[in-house]
């Protein structure tokens, strides 16, 4: 009905590549800081949708090969994950299978709300050529759905939307804005100039 | 009024459900429905439109019944609706009805019901599936650090905060321009400043900081990628920090108009309350510029002081209005 989604649903997803393959060589789970988390990265699951719907196997037996890497993992604050589409109902249900998969995922959700609704509405004319005075009215109505959550990890957000997207419904869309904690880098720890005070500078 | 003719998808006639061989009761409702009436005659290319023989038409196969008769209690429904699919009023065992109850009528039922069809169906995200699912994820999480619990300890290890936006739609294209935007946001309190710098730094960054939170947020949109954009939000972070502690030559002619606050040294405010003190005062004491020190240090002068800057500072409130008077009051001694 709706026009494909790029995204389309997929029985459980990770079916990417991550760039697993080329970290071959065996590095284990390193003695982390309190702040620092290893990256896990993963490679290609070959997990694969069952097509027929009498059959109850979709985890294939071959165990996936998770690489684990030394980058530290990204640490986000805050992810808003922010849904719309035009039938409140559909949010409704999505917003209950997202926050069912964060519970089970063990992501902590911060609040869901519902911003209020937009209503688009135009007049038209209602026929062709004359007519002026009659007209037809349309509105479209676009509802929206915010999930935040909150001290997320970088694999388990990749993990999480991905499997949140790829069930999207068609007819809604979805914005996520992630916010990512860093550190102060090094180079910006101390001014330049105390180490070369002989150092000519630059004309204006 | 057989109506066998029909296979496309929505037909918005009259439909004589007898037509199908399911259903003896004959109900005149115009709706348009998705099951083609007779799925011989899509078979047949031209011929079909010419007349329709009933030598020539294939018997039409016979239906069995759905398997919703046929579903057990305790099923596993995941594996009725492992993937995302439209919705089969014979593989959904409910009662459902959908659609707008026409005159003295109730909404009609799931078989051949185009509603149902046409609005996305969560039937494949049950609970249960949900939570086969995640069990086949959780070895792909990782854990947050323990030691960052609170928003402060997060603020004090990783002060710096950069903000990006995904963007997942259906349409012609998978890319979102706005998808490119980085946005970088930083308290100065926490860069190593010193007071030139940070007056230099505010000076250089103008709109975008804000006084309220000590917050610098530095946007970029220029680069085509969000990797671009984001280097180049911290090259300019890396710049503005470094140049904010050089001082150039200019700089020497900062005028009064350039300060960012209020010092009543060498103010005109100074010199008027002295020439006012020392008109006042008896002439006997010397003049000069011990005479001015000893009034600068008295306590009076330095309330006055005080509440002037302050006034400057922090424009007219009620409690810096007093303040001021209870100030003047005291240098004069009124």
């Amino acid at each position: 009905m709706a026009a494909p989604t790029t995204l389309r649903r997929e029985l459980l997803p990770l079916a990417r590549i991550l760039g697993g393959i080329s970290h071959l060589k065996p590095r284990s789970l390193t003695v982390c800081s309190g702040h620092r988390k290893c990256s896990v990265t993963r490679s290609h699951l070959p997990l694969t949708p069952s097509t027929s719907f009498h059959t109850a196997v979709f985890l294939s037996s071959t165990p996936s090969a998770i690489t684990v890497t030394e980058e530290p993992d990204t640490l986000f604050q805050k992810v808003l994950v922010s849904v719309k589409g035009h039938d409140s109902t559909v949010l409704d249900s999505y917003e209950f299978f997202a926050t069912m998969a964060a519970k089970e995922l063990g992501i902590t959700i911060g609040k869901v709300f519902e911003p209020p609704k937009d209503i688009e509405r135009m007049t038209l004319l209602k026929s062709v050529h004359i007519f002026k005075k009659h007209r037809v009215q349309y509105e479209m109505r676009t509802h929206y759905r915010c999930i935040e959550l909150s001290h997320i990890t970088g694999s388990t957000a990749k993990v999480y939307l991905e499997y949140i997207q790829r069930n999207l419904p068609e007819g809604v869309a979805m914005e996520v804005k992630k916010t990512a904690m860093e550190k102060v880098p090094a180079h910006i720890l101390k001014p330049l100039w105390e180490d070369v005070p002989t150092e000519d500078k630059p004309s204006q | 009024m057989a109506s066998r003719t029909s296979k496309t998808l929505l037909s918005l006639r009259r439909l004589n459900i007898p037509a199908f061989g399911l259903n003896n009761a004959v109900s005149r409702v115009t709706y348009a429905t998705a099951l083609s009436m007779n799925s011989s005659s899509g078979k047949k290319g031209a011929p079909e439109r010419s007349g329709r023989e009933f030598g020539s038409r294939k018997p039409r196969r016979e239906e069995g019944e759905p398997r919703t008769e046929k579903m057990l209690l305790d099923q596993d429904w995941t594996a009725v609706y492992p993937a995302a699919t439209p919705f089969r009023a014979g593989s959904v065992p409910l009662p459902v009805r959908m659609g707008y109850p026409m005159k003295g009528g109730v909404p009609p039922e799931k078989k051949g019901n185009l509603e149902l069809i046409k609005i996305p169906n969560f039937l494949h995200l049950t609970p249960a599936a949900i939570k086969k699912h995640c069990e086949a994820l959780k070895p792909f999480c990782t854990e947050w650090p323990s030691a960052l619990d609170t928003d402060a300890k997060c603020d004090e290890h990783f002060p710096i905060k950069v903000e990006c936006t995904d963007y997942v739609s259906s349409g012609l294209s998978v890319r979102n321009p706005s998808a490119r935007i980085v946005q970088l946001k930083v308290k100065l309190s926490i860069l190593n400043l010193d007071d030139h710098a940070r007056k230099k730094m505010l000076k250089l960054v103008g709109e975008r900081y804000c006084k309220d939170t000590d917050v610098l947020t530095i946007t970029t949109d220029s680069c085509p990628l969000r990797q671009q954009n984001y280097d180049y939000a911290q090259y300019l972070l890396t710049v503005l920090y470094h140049e904010s502690w050089k001082t150039e030559a200019w700089e020497a002619e900062k005028t009064v108009a350039d300060m960012e606050e209020y010092s009543w040294e060498g103010s005109p405010s100074q010199k008027n309350i002295m020439d006012m003190l020392l008109r006042m005062k008896v002439a006997g004491e010397g003049e000069g510029e011990e005479v001015q020190e000893q009034l600068l240090a008295r306590s009076e002068v330095q309330e006055y002081k005080d509440s002037v800057t302050r006034l400057k500072n922090e424009g007219d409130n009620e409690s810096s209005v007093l303040q001021y008077k209870e100030a003047v009051k005291k240098v004069f001694n009124l």
